[in-house]
């Protein structure tokens, strides 16, 4: 991994975002509406946008490995799956957090909020899965046939503010936004979209280095558990 | 009925041009709270993502036979 990656795409998100965090917090306007509490658009709609990029990035690389069953699509479907995870979980968690002056709940049973939360227990299942399926190939072959289900819930997310009755408004645009608010949250996304590139770099190597050491000859392997604790890098 | 209606408007106290603190008042703590679990998330990831990091395997290399 070159230094660039390794120290340039994670410390460009981190400024981006932070700095995203400032805008939104103390120079953009608050929203004729809700006031201050919009503040909330800028980590969350940033958050769950990076969940359904991995998503998407997750259903890819399990179809790709059901053609062509390189591991490299294994492990970046692993990736893909985790790191979605993380922005899912926390992103509908500040959803509820939101929901909670502007609807007067935490969390009811709504169309968009429901589907979100199946997206994230199937995510869950899918690393569920990964963790108690010991032989390598059937792990990667079953997590890509349940990566690709799991993405049919995806859509459903998207469009279950349009299809139903939703408490969760539909999907803004610029047109309709303000571009005081517009830019900030455009600032916000872009940022956060450097931190999950960074997180899916970082993650897609362990995953690789994993399959490596499965894949390795029980000889080699006993020999580099001895060389790891001769070296004192054992962990 | 327009005259009228014309009347009324003008009667009636305009609203600040500028964008005003909202319907909902106050919520910060919302907001804190929302902020401070991402910043959290992303925090404690990154330092998952460290300790899990593939060890360089340039000194096993050297251990082999």
């Amino acid at each position: 991994m070159s230094k660039a990656i390794r120290i340039g795409l994670p410390l460009l998100g981190a400024v981006t975002v932070l700095s995203g965090w400032y805008w939104g917090l103390f120079v953009a306007p608050p929203d004729r509406e809700m006031g201050d509490v919009q503040r909330l658009m800028y980590a969350h709609v940033p958050a769950v946008w990076m969940a359904l990029i991995c998503s998407t990035l997750n259903f890819g690389s399990s179809l790709t490995y059901l053609f062509n069953g390189k591991s490299s699509a294994d492990a970046l479907a692993e990736a893909s799956a985790e790191v979605g995870l993380l922005f899912g979980v926390y992103g509908v968690m500040l959803g509820a957090i939101w929901g909670k002056p502007t609807w007067g709940v935490y969390w009811t049973w709504d169309p968009r909020l429901t589907s979100a939360a199946v997206m994230l227990v199937a995510y869950m299942g899918y690393m569920a899965l990964r963790k108690f399926v010991d032989d390598p190939e059937k792990r990667a072959r079953w997590s890509a046939i349940v990566g690709i289900l799991a993405f049919a819930d995806i859509p459903i997310v998207w469009f279950s503010v349009r299809w139903w009755k939703s408490l969760h408004q539909i999907q803004s645009s610029p047109r309709t936004v303000d571009p005081e608010l517009v830019l900030p949250l455009r600032w916000n996304s872009f940022g956060l979209f450097f931190v999950m590139l960074a997180f899916l770099v970082f993650r897609y190597a362990i995953a690789r280095s994993r399959i490596r050491e499965e894949s390795a000859p029980p000889e080699v392997l006993s020999h580099q558990r001895v060389g790891l604790a001769s070296t004192g890098t054992h962990r | 009925m327009n005259f009228l209606t014309l009347a009324f408007l003008q009667a009636a106290p305009h609203a600040d041009p500028q964008v005003g603190a909202g319907r909902i008042v106050g919520g910060w703590e919302y907001v804190w709270a929302g902020y401070g679990i991402s910043l959290a998330a992303l925090v404690l990831y990154s330092l998952s993502l460290w300790f899990r990091r593939p060890r360089s395997t340039e000194p096993l290399s050297r251990t082999q036979p």
